[in-house]
């Protein structure tokens, strides 16, 4: 399943690489892309083990607020 | 006062966690400055120092752990390096303002690259998330994206349209400037096509869908503009191969330093002017404001690399003289071969005087029966000028004319040859008139009454009356070189090419030869634009840098396919979006300039002994923050 979440917190590109590898050592997530310039957040994930919730705590952990978009 | 529950569930929020950090480390430096300067008190000073260091730093080395946990090296690590080697070697002040400093620039770029994501999270919000589907004699209020194709959608006055369809009853204007940039309304009757996201103004109307949900027209807008941005401009790769070897150059030169100097003081301030900061949010920054300030134009840009080659285009190539004209001919001459017969001042006297306005009079009434392209032009152009009865019978003759009956009077409506063959004479008098208005690219029909020549019609699709002043904006925008690439023949395309005002015409070209004409002109040293459909012209597309596409609302093709799509016909947005892209790429440079001047200043100051840490962090923030706004002037630029 693909969710995909956005923020307009991120305020430096490196801070893609921090959401990112967060998301992406989670288990139940596949892929996990974090795009800066639109701030979107595209995740490959079995909603079995990783629910929206799950998600959006995991970006808040990375240290940013997301919420979660139909597209 | 708020409760120890609310203060955690605050803490929580990575937002409202910001703003506490920063208004306790804020203060706790204000406090700490009141003791070491008015009080003297030096300990306390620099206990609330550290205690600045600690709250700002929270976050920071926090973001370090993350990053060293997922085995990556960032900026808030040599932050965080910084301010612990500064309050190990006791140099608390600039230990506290680093981190202040560092949180407070991020926040403030937070605040303004926000302002600057808002284009498009508008255009997202703009699509209803219901929709009122009719269901026999009552309406059910549906999730928007669940309207399946064919159901009928009620659409209040000032409500928004929830899907893309076609109006099945009921009148509105509806204002789409989500769509086409455009702001005045236009007009919606049955058989209209709407789409979800316009505003319906003034009328009910029942909209049989067509798309929802993320197969819109503007959900494809949407992503269109979002994969533009994020796509990576040439000279953004460039900057961030670049910043990838700089972290690390830095964090080299800081050891070296400290190993040949023994200067610990020296080394961290490396560290802290050691983040790329306005050099990796330069290119992006003017991306993301002009390809969103494109779009609210309704201009799309595919992306950074396009965005930068259209800045650079110095030729633009029509693939057609129907992307300069309206599509449809218009009679533009009318004249008489029967002039005045009259004694002068019995005008009124003579009331079978054959004038201009009797020619179109009966060539009206004999073509009011036919569908043909030129008989509705002439139709039309008629009964602009006076009432126009309907023909008593009617014939036509395809391809050479028409014959009709009306009150006793035989009337016939054709070309020259259609004429000779019902034995009406052409005289010299008309064949100089058809001639001269061949030459113009002009198609003249004549029309004779009762066996007689009484006068003639020239038709051309004439051109957008906006034309003219676009291809003047292009001259005045820099792009040297215009031309047209035409099927058409030499008079009608160099008639077009004199009243746009462009002097370089080829006619009669096949898509070979005009993929060659673009070709040459890039041997020439030309960046090539081509404006055309994108489907009949693929070849000459591809060769030019950009390929323009017009007139795209509601063609998936246009939209995925073209450089730069334009969602309306309108011309004045070719120069509009070639201009933008030049101020675009400006702006880039500018941007670069900024971010490696202060970078370089910056390593001379650290090593000259002017720049500590306290400023050097200051000075970079700042760029980073100067960056940004001059990105965001982008919106506004006129």
């Amino acid at each position: 399943m693909k969710t995909i979440l956005r923020s307009d917190e991120l305020n430096c590109p490196s801070c893609v690489n921090n959401i990112e590898s967060n998301l992406n050592s989670m288990e139940g997530i596949e892929n996990a892309t974090v795009k800066f310039n639109s701030g979107k957040i595209e995740v490959e994930h079995d909603p079995e083990l990783v629910t929206e919730d799950d998600l959006l705590a995991a970006v808040q952990e990375s240290g940013y607020s997301a919420t979660v978009s139909p597209f | 006062m708020i409760s120890f529950n609310q203060f955690i569930s605050l803490f929580k929020n990575p937002t409202s966690r910001k703003k506490i950090l920063l208004a306790v480390s804020g203060m706790s430096i204000t406090v700490g400055w009141f003791f070491i300067g008015v009080m003297g008190d030096t300990f306390a000073g620099d206990m609330l120092m550290i205690l600045a260091t600690v709250v700002a730093g929270y976050e920071i080395i926090q973001k370090a752990w993350l990053g060293l946990k997922n085995r990556q090296t960032n900026i808030e690590l040599l932050v965080s390096i910084a301010a612990i080697g500064g309050l190990s070697i006791g140099i608390y002040w600039e230990s506290a303002a680093v981190t202040f400093l560092f949180l407070l620039g991020g926040w403030l770029e937070t605040r303004t690259l926000q302002n600057t994501r808002k284009t498009l999270k508008n255009l997202v919000e703009l699509v209803p998330k219901t929709a009122k589907v009719v269901r026999g004699e009552k309406t059910e209020t549906i999730p928007a994206r669940q309207v399946a194709k064919d159901m009928l959608v009620e659409v209040k006055p000032g409500g928004r349209i929830p899907v893309d369809g076609e109006v099945e009853s009921g009148e509105s204007s509806v204002d789409e400037s989500a769509i086409t940039g455009e702001s005045i309304p236009t007009d919606k009757k049955p058989g209209s096509q709407v789409y979800a996201g316009t505003i319906n103004q003034n009328g009910r109307i029942f909209v049989r869908a067509g798309r929802a949900g993320a197969d819109t027209t503007l959900a494809k807008i949407i992503e269109r503009v979002e994969e533009a941005q994020d796509a990576k401009a040439p000279t953004q790769r460039f900057i961030e191969r670049f910043a990838r070897w700089y972290t690390p150059g830095i964090v080299g030169l800081s050891v070296i330093s400290f190993i040949f100097t023994q200067n610990i003081e020296l080394a961290i301030t490396l560290l802290v002017i050691g983040c790329p900061g306005a050099l990796v949010i330069s290119t992006p920054i003017s991306v993301i404001t002009g390809i969103g300030r494109a779009a609210k134009e309704g201009i799309l840009i595919k992306g950074g690399e396009y965005l930068e080659n259209a800045g650079k285009i110095s030729a633009l190539a029509f693939d057609k003289t129907g992307t300069l004209t309206q599509g449809k001919p218009r009679v533009t001459e009318v004249f008489s071969l029967q002039p005045e017969k009259v004694v002068a001042g019995h005008e009124e006297a003579e009331p079978e005087r054959i004038t201009e306005h009797k020619v179109l009079y009966w060539a009206g009434i004999a073509e009011s029966g036919s569908e043909h392209p030129l008989a509705k032009a002439i139709l039309e152009e008629a009964r602009s000028r006076q009432e126009i009865p309907n023909a008593d019978t009617f014939e036509s003759h395809t391809g050479f004319g028409v014959s009709a009956g009306y009150m006793e009077n035989k009337v016939l409506v054709g070309n020259r040859s259609f004429m000779e063959e019902w034995n009406i004479r052409v005289d010299k008098e008309a064949l100089q008139q058809v001639e001269a208005l061949s030459e113009k690219g002009r198609t003249v029909v004549l029309v004779a009454k009762n066996g007689e020549l009484i006068g003639g019609l020239g038709l051309f699709d004439t051109i957008r009356a906006d034309a003219p002043s676009a291809i003047k904006r292009l001259r005045e925008i820099g792009i040297e070189e215009l031309i047209i690439l035409t099927g058409d023949t030499d008079s009608t395309a160099q008639s077009i090419a004199g009243e746009v005002g462009i002097n370089n015409v080829h006619s009669r070209m096949l898509p070979e030869e005009k993929y060659n004409v673009i070709e040459k002109l890039k041997a020439d040293g030309h960046r090539v634009a081509m404006v055309g459909d994108g489907i009949n012209d693929a070849l000459a597309l591809t060769a030019a840098d950009i390929g323009i596409a017009m007139g795209a609302a509601g063609t998936d093709v246009a939209i995925e396919s073209a450089d730069i799509a334009l969602m309306t016909d309108d011309l004045g947005k070719i120069p509009e979006a070639l201009r933008l892209s030049k101020l675009t790429l400006r702006n880039i440079h500018q941007n670069v300039v900024i971010a490696l001047i202060t970078v370089a200043a910056l390593l001379v100051g650290v090593f000259a002994g002017e720049v500590h840490m306290a400023g050097g962090m200051l000075i970079h923030e700042l760029s980073v923050l100067l960056v940004i706004l001059n990105g965001m002037r982008l919106k506004w630029m006129a």
